[in-house]
């Protein structure tokens, strides 16, 4: 029996700092330990600050999905507040984040992914004249040739892999890639509209957005949609359909548990009525959710504190990180701590968050009939059932349900802003509550726990993030985490080039960032 | 004329559209594409995203024609045991290149930010020392930021203070803001590309050129400040001063540049601005009631 191991530190092309060692018994993933490699502890430094400073510097926990922690701290805060945004507010909150949303799952795809999958020297067999792809071959041509240390940087050098062969599709995605960067320019214009700014989006507030609609900006705004939604009708849809054939196999690989969480998200204007449904599937059964069900471990997380498990949000006022000594030695223990994250569980299981989740819970709940279609003939296409999500591919294409069906749910709603109406109604800082607000991010269930003390300020902050469901590391009783798990079984090809690894751990879209915060 | 000012050594301020049109090198026949690494510390990435929001050129162009992106960890196909590979044989290659520093840099703890086995303190001590150049992008490695906030135990640093305690003396430029603005990124790039120098500095090491002005001086409600006009809610047209706007105390030219292309910005989006270029964000107390007491009673005086 040949034993190797395989890290893969730091995996590129995701959010932060993260790091993966797998054990390989005669080829095959025995276990795996997937670590977060980056501590900032913003939540727990909040404690003092104004209850409203939440909604903005949690966004700063990640400059990738801003937009989620936004709305989960304004709805965690609303909550504590009883209060709700009139329906222009959560109208203009929903045209924020939803486009946000778009944005941020065309990049993991175009490229975070993308470059897992296609073959980027196809460019120099191009020979037609669209200007991009004529550039870029003449570049890499040029680079390739050179004498220079780091020719054609930043897409090679690259793991060895099977790559796409079809020239047509290889060719389709380059140029895609690089239009996608104008795509999400627009959407991040869309953004801005209503947000102020992006990333980090400053408009967002508990009692709705600041921004006054007006026909000028809605008008920008629709103008912008359509450009996207041509890109995405098209060239995306494309795409991710021409992946998911030519790599069959990957409907199978990166299964994990096929436990599934998601939180209920994109409401209409009244605040209710979700798009997608929240809940959790258990061993295929979909149950509603219970927020009561969520603990953290933290026995394999970079903490001094005493092994724990079961705590429930905002059950620990603060968790004192090791010190560089403490850090050492259990990098050299066998068995030590090996994440910054912590290791979320439902009822005690480890859940699955992020586009299938969401896909696989909202279908099972049946309240959204267009997802279903949509569900229904893109397996029909494929050959594939829902079983198949629980996968690399499975995901990816979840991910492409999630933005087609949201374009359509924007459309509509930039529609129904009442052009000069504030959508934003202010409330001052309650004092000794606590409030919840869940939504969901690109990556999956993002919730906001929060508690504030008699003078207004906040007395402790509890993320639990998507990241840190998928990322988490083993708990209490060694069961491994999302991702974890997903690794294991794997065959490898080669070891040198762990492709396989790379691809399933891109597919959970993981935000380092984040998972630790 | 101004390529005339170039040659005598003065510090112009060019605009963007005029360092865009510049040619590269008057004398010569273009120029060599500098390489340039990117680094990623206690960060959100948040800086990465907004510098693909860049209009003036294409990312395309910013890969293939104006610069060689050596290294960048969310764009590079290397990942694994090639990235400290790459980055190690930059260091020896005695070959110039440009340091982007995205995110603080944790002293106190080193571990708490890892890569490839090592503190990422160590990779920006030996990629700083031999780079040409360093660029903070962003507040956390202008100033610290979010990482360093009140309440952080990481002792999370910027570069400035970084390169200044292990005493490595590459030239630096701050570009706070959160996120950056993609045109301070790529106008200084291209000033150092085309000219050779970096553009004028402040005293806090910022190009003069974005941040001479407070975001008080150019905001669009500034007549209603004069008029002593002061919205008591948000919606309200007056000055945002008293909702705890920290325009007075910001510099930067969010307001004339704008984000996404001037699309919008903080104050024009009705909201005060929430000081994130500034050197002390973000302060323990942001957006407020007007008729909040705390403010004034100075019940925010958190310490770390």
């Amino acid at each position: 029996m040949t034993v190797t191991k395989i890290t893969v530190d730091p995996l590129t092309r995701v959010e932060g700092h993260l790091k993966f060692e797998t054990r390989i018994e005669n080829g095959v993933v025995v276990s795996a330990r997937t670590s977060g490699m980056l501590f900032r502890g913003i939540e727990k430094a909040l404690i003092g600050y104004d209850p409203r400073t939440a909604l903005q510097l949690t966004q700063r926990v990640c400059g990738v999905c801003p937009y989620a922690h936004a709305e989960a701290a304004a709805l965690a805060l609303e909550d504590a507040m009883g209060i709700r945004p009139n329906p222009n507010g959560q109208l203009l909150r929903n045209l924020i984040v939803g486009a946000y949303q778009v944005q941020d799952c065309l990049f993991h795809f175009y490229q975070l992914s993308a470059l897992d999958f296609i073959d980027v020297t196809a460019v120099l067999e191009y020979r037609g004249a669209d200007p991009g792809l004529t550039t870029m071959r003449d570049w890499v041509r040029n680079e390739v040739r050179s004498q220079r240390i780091f020719p054609a940087a930043p897409f090679l050098p690259r793991y060895k892999a099977d790559f796409l062969k079809d020239k047509e599709c290889n060719l389709s995605v380059v140029h895609n890639y690089l239009e996608s960067f104008t795509v999400m320019a627009s959407l991040h214009k869309m953004v801005t509209l209503f947000g102020g700014k992006s990333p980090h989006p400053v408009a967002i507030e508990a009692g709705g957005v600041t921004t006054r609609p007006i026909i000028g900006n809605l008008a920008q705004y629709r103008t912008l949609l359509n450009q996207v939604e041509r890109f995405v009708h098209s060239c995306y849809r494309e795409d991710i359909l021409a992946v998911c054939r030519a790599f069959p196999a990957y409907f199978k690989e990166g299964r994990g548990y096929g436990n599934f969480l998601s939180f209920p998200y994109f409401p209409d204007a009244s605040g209710n009525n979700h798009f997608f449904a929240g809940g959790a599937t258990i061993e295929g059964k979909h149950t509603p959710l219970d927020l009561n069900a969520i603990t953290e471990d933290h026995t394999y997380s970079y903490y001094k504190n005493k092994p724990g498990s079961g705590i429930k949000p905002l059950g620990v006022n603060r968790l004192e990180p090791l010190d560089w000594q403490e850090f050492q030695r259990e990098e050299q223990r066998p068995g030590g701590k090996y994440s910054w994250s912590r290791a979320p569980r439902y009822r005690g299981k480890v859940m699955e968050t992020g586009a299938a989740a969401r896909v696989v819970n909202t279908y099972h709940s049946g309240r959204n009939p267009a997802l279903n279609q949509l569900v229904d003939r893109l397996n029909r296409d494929l050959g594939i059932s829902l079983k198949g999500y629980n996968s690399v591919m499975g995901r990816h294409l979840s991910r492409y349900i999630t933005v087609s069906l949201l374009l359509s749910r924007l459309k509509e709603q930039v529609e129904q802003v009442q052009p000069g109406v504030l959508g934003f109604s202010d409330k001052n800082v309650p004092r000794g509550v606590r409030g919840i607000g869940i939504t969901e991010a690109s990556r999956g269930a993002l919730g906001h726990w929060v508690e504030i003390d008699k003078q207004g300020l906040i007395k402790n902050y509890e993320m639990v993030m998507p990241t840190t469901w998928n990322m988490g590391p083993r708990d209490s009783t060694g069961q491994p985490g999302a991702v974890e798990k997903m690794l294991i079984g794997t065959r490898i090809v080669d070891p040198a080039n762990p492709m396989e690894l790379a691809r399933i751990v891109r597919s959970a879209d993981p935000c380092v960032a984040c998972s630790v915060h | 004329m101004y390529q005339v000012v170039i040659a005598a050594g003065a510090a112009p301020l060019l605009s963007f559209d005029e360092l865009l049109a510049a040619d590269a090198n008057p004398a010569g026949t273009g120029w060599s594409r500098p390489n340039l690494v990117w680094l990623q510390g206690a960060s959100c990435s948040g800086c990465s995203t907004s510098f693909l929001n860049i209009e003036q050129i294409t990312i395309l162009d910013f890969l293939t024609y104006f610069t060689r992106l050596i290294y960048h960890p969310n764009l590079s196909s290397a990942t694994g045991n090639q990235v400290p590979q790459i980055l190690h044989k930059l260091a020896a290659s005695n070959k110039p290149y440009i340091m982007v520093m995205e995110g603080a840099i944790p002293v106190k703890m080193p571990h708490a930010c890892m890569m490839a086995d090592r503190p990422i303190s160590e990779w920006v001590s030996l990629l700083a020392a031999k780079a040409s150049v360093c660029i903070a992008a962003g507040t956390c490695a202008a100033s610290g930021g979010v990482a360093k906030m009140a309440g952080t135990l990481t002792g999370a640093e910027s570069l400035d203070d970084f390169l200044k305690q292990r005493g490595i003396k590459t030239p630096s430029v701050n570009l706070p803001a959160c996120p950056m603005h993609p045109e301070h990124m790529v106008y200084t790039l291209l000033h150092f590309i085309k000219s050779k120098s970096l553009p004028e500095l402040d005293g806090a090491r910022r190009p003069r050129q974005f941040f001479s002005h407070s975001v008080h001086d150019r905001c669009p409600r500034y007549a209603a400040f004069q008029a002593r006009d002061f919205a008591r809610c948000i919606g309200e047209e007056g000055c945002l001063l008293e909702l705890g706007c920290q325009g007075p105390v910001t510099y930067n030219d969010c307001i004339a540049i704008g984000y996404s292309g001037n699309t919008n910005n903080c104050v024009r989006a009705g909201h005060p601005c929430i000081g994130c270029a500034g050197e002390l964000f973000p302060r323990p107390l942001l957006y407020h009631s007007h008729d909040d007491p705390r403010p004034v009673t100075g019940v925010i005086l958190k310490k770390s």
